[in-house]
């Protein structure tokens, strides 16, 4: 039996012990505010339909990691290291923001992965030095080893 | 081998079960009998579909009878299961009981190695040419018989333990009712109302608790604590610790001392949820009906009379305080554990806010609130405001199903937040009540009927644990977030008052009775009945047995029924009035005895006496257990043990390793943790590698350095020795003695440069069945990155340190 690659990076057999209480989504904070795809959700789509199911959806990149569903998680479900399996799957087949994929861009070109013009203003207000300039090539470098080469054209 | 026994031929019959496909689907049974025909000593070799069936049973009686079999070898089950099935048989046929033997090639076999039907068949034929070669050095043995005392005692108030003491008083025995609180009546004594029925749960319950107090049979014991226990089945000598009462019997529960004391503490009864004095009566309805004096909390505690209020209040004077704590010896012929259990507390789980939070209460608390008896009469109002809540959440398997709490399912908290939830209702109709649950488990008869009652009065289910409960400062509302998994939404919804539906665990003292009994516990903490589904209210240990929840999470009518079970079972054993002793107690040779007393020193119940001046030591037979620790301590080779003899277990070590030692791990197994453990592995199908072989002794204190040093010297690849937790052994701490053992032996393997890790000791219990499947896999992993070279050197390094030391000698 060939195990999909998603599964290589996070055990599924700890999918199995989740019972659906929903103290995760439940705990989410991103919930709150928008229309997310809960742990609970993403847990019972593998389940049921297969992880393609979740990847394909843009829903997943709500998530910021916050870890208070693992945290409460009666389980003890890793959820934040299937998230991170999850979107790198997702990253693979295209499915990322296009948001996101901007501050990546950014972070690949200026070393940062924000505009940071205006700090600079901010910090000359203040009677700061502007701030010194990234280490451009040592990030690039950073990116190409982790792969994210293959995901973005950087 | 040797084929000849005083003088006549071995005749073997060698019985290979298929237990339908359950070894038949894996082993190939004709094969395997087919093997054993050929063995010496063997007159015939048949295989039966069902060897235990009436049928089966009669084939070996037929054969004894027919052929003159002077031993009978069955290939089937664990010998823990139907040894006492087949031993029957051969008795019936006139044949020894002790001269059969079982080869497990279901449990250790068929079951663990379900995908290899060849690996699976060869072990098969291996495990029973091992029991063959001991069959053959088996002796014909007679059972002691030794007489029940006809009194039993009861640890634990409940109602478990009033209802077992009630049934054997009215069988006739007496019965000593040891109770650690000042009252008997349990946990039930706290509920409001019972499920299904809403049966007022004081209420059917103080007749019982009277009935005890006032039956000629029964001694009862409050304050009271077993502190020691020894002795065995038929025959305990328990101590008990009955503290001081600091009130004498003539009280009559006027209760003018009350109004006396000035100390205020919180009721333990009502949860916390009101106050009591030092001077107090647990309940109204207690039994006994006697005030006690908290003497933690009496500003006498110190030893000095700095108060005598109360004492200057009771008008028949029956304030104490020179009462003091008493140890009781009572000798009794068996016990039944009706410990209870404990109540989850989730303060732990912050992110509920109980503890913090006035209007997060738990159920027991909510039980007192609602009850007439409680704190507020009955009148349901919140902790922060006392006002009667309009919006109540109930929040389900709190501590329960989890791994941060206990893993299990509590089994009572359904069925007890529905019947609260119609309490509500039935008193204030107009309160909304939400219940939020992951899955309603209403299992049991009548249960169903009160879910669906409870939705039809208005009760919502909403499927989806809060996340998160918030408080709202100014007025003390809830508010609860969450997501309906049914509907896929959130909800954010306000509520007046969150009961939690707290969970129950094994009680917090638990493990110390545990030891004083040599009990074993599941993975859960509970005690452990002897079988699952045969003897569930035995346990391990003779003549003990358990009734209600400290066997695992039950109801009331549950713990009733096991109550009346485990009373039905020592009433057996009282009424028959004698017990017989496995014939496996130890003996010693006294014309190899130098009286060097080193046997006694290891015996874990004093059962060896003698000295240097009388010239001898002898077991006391009565007293022996049969652990066997005391045979690998003698130098002489004087001690041998009944029916587990050095010349059996060295034929069967000798089997093992007649072929491919190198890849074989010998294993030794305690028949109480460590064999049970491999048991249980095999029922629950784990699958570990074929490489091993088990070899059973009834306490691991019995395995010999002297076998391991020969496996070791026949080239085994490795050796494990397995028993019981150190805390949980079944011959009190016999299991000392193997750790030391293999500690020395260790020492010895480094110095002579010969690999450690080829030893190992592993504790497994009876519930490990995971544990015991996951040693053998990192054993036979380590096995095979051995090379055969490596294995032929270091035995002869072993090989060559003996030479040198019998040398020296």
């Amino acid at each position: 039996m060939t195990t999909l690659k998603i599964w290589q990076h996070f055990k599924r057999e700890d999918l199995f012990e989740c019972y659906q209480c929903a103290r995760c989504t439940g705990s989410c904070p991103a919930m709150e505010v928008a229309e997310a795809l809960g742990p609970r959700e993403t847990i019972l789509k593998c389940l049921n339909m297969g992880h393609k199911s979740v990847v394909e959806d843009e829903k997943l990149w709500i998530c910021c990691t916050c870890n208070v569903c693992e945290d409460r998680c009666p389980q003890e479900i890793p959820i934040s290291d299937l998230l991170v399996a999850l979107r790198n799957s997702a990253a693979r087949r295209g499915n990322i923001p296009s948001k996101l994929g901007m501050a990546v861009e950014l972070l690949a070109k200026t070393g940062r992965s924000m505009i940071v013009h205006q700090l600079d203003e901010m910090r000359a207000h203040h009677g700061l030095a502007p701030l010194p300039p990234a280490p451009v090539d040592e990030v690039h470098e950073i990116l190409r080893k982790t792969k994210l080469e293959e995901i973005i054209e950087l | 081998m040797e084929t000849m026994i005083n003088g006549s031929d071995l005749k073997i019959g060698v019985y290979v079960c298929h237990c339908g496909k359950n070894i038949g689907g894996t082993v190939r049974c004709e094969e395997v009998a087919e093997h054993a025909a050929e063995l010496p000593g063997v007159f015939l070799a048949k295989d039966s579909l069902y060897t235990c069936s009436e049928p089966g049973q009669e084939q070996i009686k037929a054969d004894i009878k027919e052929h003159g079999l002077n031993r009978v070898v069955v290939a089937s089950c664990s010998p823990r299961l139907h040894e006492p099935t087949f031993r029957a048989a051969c008795e019936a046929a006139g044949l020894n009981p002790y001269l059969l033997e079982m080869a497990n090639i279901r449990e250790h076999c068929s079951w663990v190695h379900l995908h290899d039907k060849d690996l699976a068949t060869e072990k098969a034929k291996e495990l029973v040419a091992m029991a063959v070669q001991r069959a053959a050095r088996l002796a014909p043995q007679v059972e002691l018989t030794v007489p029940v005392t006809r009194k039993a005692m009861v640890i634990g108030g409940g109602v478990s333990g009033i209802q077992a003491a009630l049934d054997m008083a009215d069988a006739g025995y007496k019965v000593y009712l040891v109770e650690k609180s000042g009252s008997i009546g349990g946990r039930m004594a706290q509920i409001d109302k019972t499920f299904p029925t809403m049966d007022c749960s004081i209420c059917i319950l103080a007749p019982k608790m009277s009935e005890v107090g006032r039956h000629p049979n029964i001694e009862l014991l409050t304050l009271s604590e077993v502190t020691d226990v020894s002795g065995h089945i038929g025959n305990f000598k328990v101590s008990v610790l009955k503290k001081a009462r600091y009130v004498t019997d003539e009280c009559t529960a006027c209760g003018d001392c009350i109004e006396a004391c000035s100390e205020l503490i919180p009721d333990e009864f009502e949860a916390g949820l009101s106050i009591r004095r030092a001077i107090h009566i647990p309940f109204a309805q207690a039994v006994p009906s006697k005030f006690m004096i908290d003497m933690e909390r009496c500003l006498n505690n110190a030893g000095v009379v700095a108060c005598d209020k109360c004492f200057q209040a009771c008008e028949h004077k029956c304030i104490n305080f020179a009462d003091r704590d008493k140890t009781l010896e009572i000798d009794v012929g068996t016990i039944v554990v009706a410990t209870g259990v404990d109540v989850y507390d989730p303060t732990p789980l912050t992110e509920l806010g109980y503890g913090r939070f006035p209007n997060v209460i738990t159920t027991l608390e909510f039980e007192r609130l609602i009850n007439a008896g409680g704190p507020t009469s009955g009148e349901l109002v919140r902790p922060s405001d006392r006002r009667r809540p309009r919006k109540v959440a109930f929040v389900q398997c709190i501590g329960s199903r989890s791994k941060r709490s206990n893993p299990y399912c509590s089994n009572v908290c359904c069925m007890n937040t529905v019947k609260d939830a119609l309490l509500i209702k039935e008193h204030w109709p107009d309160t909304e009540i939400y219940v939020y649950y992951i899955d309603i488990r209403a299992f049991g008869k009548g249960f169903e009927d009160l879910y669906k009652r409870a939705r039809s009065e208005g009760v919502t289910f909403m499927r989806g644990l809060p996340g998160e409960i918030l408080e709202d400062l100014q007025t003390g509302d809830l508010t609860l977030l969450g997501e309906n998994t049914l509907l896929g939404t959130h909800y954010n919804t306000r509520m007046d008052m969150v009961i939690l539906s707290v969970g129950i665990r094994p009680r917090a003292d638990a493990a110390g009775l545990q030891r004083l009994l040599n009990l074993a516990t599941d993975t859960d903490g509970f005690y452990m009945e002897a079988h699952p589904k045969l003897r569930p209210v035995d346990t391990t240990t003779g003549g003990v047995f358990l009734a209600g929840a400290a066997e695992g999470p039950k109801d009331i009518k549950d713990s009733v029924t096991q109550a009346s079970a485990a009373a039905s079972r020592a009433n057996i054993l009282m009424s028959r009035g004698e017990v017989t002793v496995p014939a496996i107690t130890a003996k010693i040779d006294p014309d190899k005895c130098t009286a060097c007393g080193l046997c006694a020193r290891v015996c874990p119940y004093h059962a060896i006496e003698g000295s240097k001046e009388l010239g001898y030591y002898r077991v006391i037979e009565a007293a022996c257990q049969g652990c066997g620790t005391c045979v690998p301590e003698c130098r002489f080779d004087a001690v041998e043990q009944t029916h587990f003899t050095e010349a059996q277990i060295i034929s069967q070590i000798d089997e093992v390793l007649a072929h491919s030692p190198e890849q074989k791990i010998l294993a030794f197994a305690c028949n109480w943790c460590s064999y049970a453990g491999a048991d249980f592995a095999g029922v629950s199908r784990m699958q570990y590698p074929s490489s091993v072989r088990i070899i059973r002794t009834m306490c691991s204190g019995r395995v010999s350095p002297k076998w391991i040093e020969r496996a070791f010297l026949k080239g085994v690849g490795a050796v494990l020795v397995s028993g019981c937790h150190p805390a949980d052994c079944h011959y009190n701490n016999a299991n000392q003695q193997t750790a030391k053992r293999v500690e020395r032996f260790w020492k010895r393997m480094e110095r002579i440069g010969v690999n450690r890790d080829r030893l190992r000791l592993a504790w497994v219990s009876a519930a490990e069945g995971a544990q015991f499947a996951q040693v053998i896999k990192e054993m036979d992993q380590s096995l095979k990155k051995l090379s055969p070279q490596q294995i032929a050197k270091e035995a002869e390094l072993l090989d060559k340190q003996l030479k040198k030391k019998s040398e020296d000698k």
